[in-house]
């Protein structure tokens, strides 16, 4: 458990202080991580997600400020990419959206992205919206094809590319980050079907 | 492949037959075929011990045994045996398995034998021997199509409680468990360039064609053994034995890593866009499941599709044609050829055609005496079979024996002792999936048979005897052909391959149903009890459309779907028409082609797994206090905190919403939608979006906003908050949430594109708690960090702003209230959710803070007359809520126009009102209608509805929310109430629907 705020003196009795209290931050999800045979399930630490939106005929700059800020081209639509700087995976969603996925322990990701891109783009924090589960190793697919309606087959869903669909009555934003290893983020409200789903998809093919 | 030992010997295509098998209590076991003889299995049929060997299936291991009777029929009870070896089986339906695992009307051609199987024959009353309701088979006079709509009329009343139970007992199949199904199912997507849907000849040679040329590949079969009639002939292919060859093709495509092989999968289904459904059977074949899905429904994304399903043989219908060890001339020479299994030792073939004499040929290569061979049309033989009786231009018209045919006499009298026969009124293609989409199969004269025509599902393509190529060497060319054309058209390049040299059998037929001498019933449905004279009744009846036909004599409509049936019978119908068979066409087809459990409909949702849970940031913290919690949508809400001591739900909502007034009340409202909205344009977007104006609100400030349908109709309210010039926070309701984010979307990307405005949900990205009553901000005081002026003059009723609380964790404040006190709701990172509430409750110990659910949140808003989803009901508009100045006339937005058409706006609408009985005493019901005193109860003197009522604890007696017409003008006046549903009625008086703090004097305070 990550203590953030720092305790404060919060009621001031005559002259003195009383009671302190501090915030506990507890992601649904947090240290989740099981092994079942050959596949990993893991919740990643500390996952924070920053949604960039492009203001209306401002792409060039955006997308120039993206490019100085993180070092990397943004990525088409329907992919993503690593970036140079900044230690973050960049989903572009949209013509107009991307997401920036990177860590961070503190409650304050729209400022750190805003740093690297400035104010050429609408940031909105998007971490305590999502709870996020990487699945890895070798059937992986055979899990996901019980509940993802996307193509995995590498021919279509290459590494690097992003998609958002529905699985088992979740958005689900599906991300292959490697070979046989996938990001994927739900709404953090509902991690705990989440994470049933999944394990209850990978229990059913190992 | 299996193998035989070498103590064995094989029934195949070759003349080397030796000494007949033993095996003890398998008499009829003649050869191994394709099974595999070194591993031995034992099943209970009935509860007596059986054996077969891997490979069989329960119906050619019941043969085997010498199991001939294997069921009973569902109307007459007649006994019944194995009349196909495949999926189209009517007859030799039985429950597998016992106790929650039994499942009723299993398909015993179908299952696949392991050891251990039980399996009991069903529909009879006492022993399958000797069934005490085979008595209905001899009031079959009076049993015929349409008995029941013409008996059952009278009384009407005994319909429900009398006859139909009696007729559901005595007619019918197995029966259920009535446990719950203890195996689970699954779902899943899978995704290919070609779906060839079955492995036979045309099937494994279109699927090595498009393997080979590197495309992705599903090959799904509904057999456990790819090969289809490859395993069940004596054909050849490539100069080996079919089998072989189907082996040899399966080992090559097992191989390649773009080719999934699905065997135990049924293709039950065509839908749109070349998806097909499929059902696998992934432990059917296994005594248990070891927790693994049972089946798995699968959805299957095709590029294109090849049809290869093959056909299926027709019987032909003559007297008493029921019996068991009556079958399918194809069928006796799958269990031979490929089970090693016959059903007789003293055995007739008839036949129209010339693949009748196929199965006499193997027969006779098996060492079983054949008495003759029956051919309705005066031809010679097509196959030389030296010492076996030709009859030729003859028909069988009567059989004989019970419980087992043991001789039949044919139409010039002869009579012949017989211990089973094999009957072939040629195939029909397998056009099922072809026609899913509404397509209409052709009639082909050449073959007798419907072939796919019409309509097609998009990109499916149909090869072999499904298409009407119905010999060996025609499937095999037309599955090489129809997959080099379907690959070119994806952009593969057909890899040159040889076509495999096939045998090209005989296959002349002619266009005979049933035999016109035969004087007693002649069967054309075996399971839903169906007869020639069935059809003739339908038609004297004047039921004569093949629609009609089914539904008056349920023809077809049996859980095999009349898969052998319906053809024959469309023919005898045309035959007493007139019409051609093109012209009286088929019934639709439908899918699913073959059963599919419900329990694989619903896959893994079930239970509490139906849908995803939802739950709100303090949900851990509520539990730990005794919260009930209630659905909403898929959220759970705390409805209401137990404490010791109280006795019922309403004991704690009184005390949370007294003391809400009183001090202070926590609620987690999480549930609420939210919605950032971002831009240079965001207030113009909100000002289109919203009746009324948000453009003009100023940063740090908060307005209560309407939404209206494009038809003017009220679907949402809420508040907006202007954090920053660019930047607003909407809230929703929360069944609404995602309704309103998809038509801000909408509106922004369809509707208004030249704005700059971009919408994002953060519903569940903030943890927000209501602080509601007169020491709200005492508490947020000591909550909210000390550099924030929480006075009532730097954040007064409607501000909102950006704090941070507990020493630095960022948070966002609004002063709102639902509940008519001084109020605030305080929104932290949902990660801090939990212990945002622990904080709030221990800074407010001193005000003696409570939580409230759901209940007391409910009981306060109506106590101060605000609306929700029971005023809210998508026929309101804002002048029956008493909003109608809300909706600016000044501006475009969505819904202003339509809203002031001359019927929404008539002043004697229904407004909206509060309500109190004369007699504080009593309960108001919610959904009682208004009558005005004097006036009967009836919906011309309707004046309205109550929408919402609660006991108010602060009042001390019920109060409610309604419409009534013209209820503003009305104050005072006092109605009657009444609730037919409950019988029961209350005079109530119309009074201001605000019933605590009218002015607003407290959540100004």
């Amino acid at each position: 458990m990550l203590r953030l705020s720092q305790p404060i003196s919060w009621i001031q009795k005559g002259s003195g202080f009383v009671v302190e209290f501090t915030l506990v931050s507890a992601p649904p999800l947090a240290g989740y991580s099981e092994r079942f045979g050959t596949v990993t399930l893991s919740a990643p630490k500390d996952l924070a997600v920053v949604n960039m939106a492009i203001p209306l005929g401002a792409d060039a700059k955006a997308l120039k400020a993206v490019k100085s800020g993180y070092g990397v081209d943004m990525p088409d639509p329907g992919t993503s990419v690593e970036t140079k700087k900044g230690a973050a995976r960049l989903v572009r969603l949209a013509p107009d959206q991307a997401f920036v996925v990177f860590t961070l322990p503190t409650p304050d990701a729209e400022e750190v992205v805003a740093k690297h891109v400035k104010t050429a783009l609408y940031l909105t924090d998007q971490t305590d919206v999502w709870a996020g589960l990487e699945i890895s190793g070798a059937g992986s697919i055979a899990a996901l094809e019980r509940v993802c309606p996307i193509d995995l087959h590498p021919a279509g869903f290459a590494v690097g590319d992003a998609a958002r669909t529905v699985m088992e009555h979740l958005g689900v934003l599906i991300i292959r980050t490697g070979e046989d290893r996938y990001l994927l983020l739900s709404a953090s409200s509902s991690a705990g079907s989440f994470l049933h789903m999944l394990e209850t998809s990978i229990k059913n093919v190992l | 492949m299996t193998q035989a030992d070498t103590t064995l010997n094989f029934v195949s295509g070759d003349d080397s037959s030796t000494t007949p098998l033993t095996i003890a209590g398998q008499a009829n076991r003649v050869g191994t075929g394709l099974i595999n003889p070194g591993q031995k299995l034992k099943f209970t049929f009935n509860g007596k011990q059986m054996s077969g060997f891997a490979g069989d299936t329960l119906a050619s291991a019941l043969l085997a045994n010498g199991q001939l009777l294997v069921g009973r029929s569902f109307k007459y009870h007649r006994p019944r045996g194995i009349l196909t070896a495949g999926s189209e089986e009517p007859n030799a339906l039985v429950e597998l398995r016992s106790g929650a695992a039994q499942e009723p009307n299993t398909r015993a051609t179908v299952t696949e034998l392991f050891n251990g199987l039980e399996a009991k024959s069903q529909n009879h009353r006492g022993s399958l021997n000797f069934d005490l309701m085979a008595a209905t088979d001899f009031a079959s006079p009076f049993l015929t199509a349409g008995f029941y709509y013409k008996t059952f009329m009278w009384p009407k009343a005994f319909w429900e409680k009398l006859y139909e139970p009696i007729i559901r007992k005595a007619a019918g199949l197995g029966s259920l468990s009535m446990k719950e199904d203890p195996d689970s199912y699954d779902k899943g997507f899978l995704h290919c360039d070609l779906l060839i849907i079955g492995a036979g000849p045309s099937g494994l040679v279109a699927a090595l064609a498009a393997a080979r040329s590197g495309a992705r590949v599903i090959l799904a079969d509904e057999d456990f053994l790819p090969g289809g009639r490859l395993n069940a002939e004596a054909l050849e292919v490539g100069g080996q034995a079919g089998s072989q060859w189907a082996a040899n093709a399966v080992a090559e495509l097992s191989s390649m890593d773009n080719v999934r092989l699905m065997t135990r999968t049924t293709v039950y289904g065509a839908y749109d866009h070349g998806v097909y459904g499929a059902l696998e059977r992934c432990t059917d074949h296994l005594a248990n499941s070891n927790g693994k899905p049972r089946q798995v429904l699968w959805r299957i994304y095709s590029k294109r599709a090849v049809l290869a399903a093959g056909s299926t043989e027709r019987p032909i219908a003559f007297g008493n044609n029921d019996r068991p060890g009556i079958m399918l001339a194809g069928a006796v020479r799958t269990y031979l050829n490929r089970f090693g299994v016959v059903p007789g030792q003293q055995m007739a073939v008839f036949t129209n055609n010339d693949d009748g004499w196929q199965t006499a040929l193997d027969l006779q290569k098996a060492g079983v005496e054949l008495m003759a061979v029956i051919d309705s049309r005066d031809v010679d033989a097509p196959i030389s079979l030296p010492g076996v009786r030709h009859l030729r231009g003859e028909g069988i018209v009567n059989t004989i024996g019970r419980k087992g045919v043991k001789a039949i006499e044919t139409t010039n009298g002869v009579t012949l002792p017989v211990d089973a026969v094999a009957v072939s009124g040629g195939w029909n293609p397998n056009v099922h999936l072809t026609c899913h989409q509404r397509g209409r199969p052709v009639w082909r004269e050449d073959i007798n048979a419907f072939v796919p025509g019409g309509v097609m599902p998009v990109g499916m393509t149909v090869a072999g005897a499904a298409n009407g190529a119905m010999t060996l060497a025609a499937a095999v060319a037309e599955g090489q052909a129809v997959a080099d054309a379907q690959l070119s058209d994806l952009g593969f390049k057909p890899v040159a391959a040889d076509i495999p040299e096939a045998s090209d059998e005989p296959s002349k037929g002619a266009a005979f149903w049933y035999v016109k001498e035969s004087r007693t019933r002649a069967w054309l449905d075996q399971q839903n009890d169906v007869t020639v004279k069935d059809v003739k009744q339908s038609y004297q009846e004047g039921f004569r459309s093949v629609e009609h036909l089914k539904r008056y004599t349920t023809l077809g409509m049996a859980t095999d779907q009349g898969k052998t049936a319906n053809i024959p019978a469309l023919a005898i119908m045309s035959d007493l028409t007139g019409r051609p068979i093109q012209d009286t066409g088929t019934t639709i087809f439908r899918p699913p082609y073959t059963p599919v459990p419900i329990g694989a409909f619903g896959g893994r949702s079930r239970g509490k797994d139906f849908r995803p849970t939802r739950l709100t940031p303090s949900h851990k913290w509520a539990e730990s206090q005794g919260a009930s919690f209630v659905n909403v949508g898929n959220w759970l809400r705390a409805e209401w905190y137990t404490k010791p001591g109280e006795k019922g739900w309403r004991d704690s909502v009184d005390r949370e919403a007294l003391a809400t007034r009183s001090s202070v009340g926590i609620c987690d409202v999480t549930t609420l939608g939210k919605i950032d909205i971002k831009g240079k344009d965001a207030g113009a977007f909100l000002d289109k979006v919203y009746s009324n104006t948000f453009s003009t609100l100023k940063v740090g400030k908060v307005r209560y906003g309407l939404m209206l349908r494009e038809d003017g109709i009220c679907y949402d309210d809420g508040t907006t908050a202007r954090m920053d010039e660019n930047h607003y926070v909407m809230t929703t309701t929360t069944a609404n949430a995602v309704l309103v984010y998809r038509n801000l979307e909408f509106a922004r990307q369809c509707l208004w594109p030249g704005l700059d405005v971009h919408v994002i949900s953060t519903t569940d990205g903030w943890a927000q708690f209501a602080v509601a009553g007169p020491n709200a901000r005492n508490l947020l005081r000591k909550v909210v960090d000390e550099d924030f002026d929480l006075s009532n003059e730097a954040f007064p009723f409607m501000a909102c702003g950006k704090v941070t609380v507990f020493g630095g964790t960022p948070a966002r404040l609004f002063r709102i209230s639902f509940s008519g006190e001084l109020a605030y709701e305080i929104a932290v990172p949902a990660r801090f959710g939990n212990s945002m509430i622990e904080g709030l409750m221990k800074a407010g110990e001193e005000f003696d803070a409570i939580p409230y659910g759901t209940e007391a949140l409910g009981v306060m808003r109506i106590e101060k007359g605000h609306c929700t989803a029971n005023e809210l009901t998508g026929q309101t508009t804002a002048h029956n809520i008493g909003l109608g100045r809300m909706v600016s006339r000044k501006k475009e937005c969505i819904g202003n126009v339509l809203s002031q058409r001359e019927e929404m706006i008539r002043d004697d609408d229904v407004k909206l009102v509060g309500l109190r009985p004369v007699d504080r005493s009593l309960g108001l019901i919610a959904g009682s209608h208004f009558i005005t005193k004097g006036d009967k109860v009836n919906m011309t003197n309707d004046q309205g509805w109550m929408t919402s009522v609660a006991w108010s604890p602060n009042l001390g007696h019920s109060i409610g929310l309604g419409f009534v017409k013209s209820g503003d003008t009305r104050m005072g006046e006092i109605l009657r109430a009444v609730s037919p549903v409950h019988g029961k009625e209350m005079d109530v008086e119309i009074v201001s629907a605000h019933f605590v703090d009218p002015e607003g004097e407290r959540l100004r305070g």
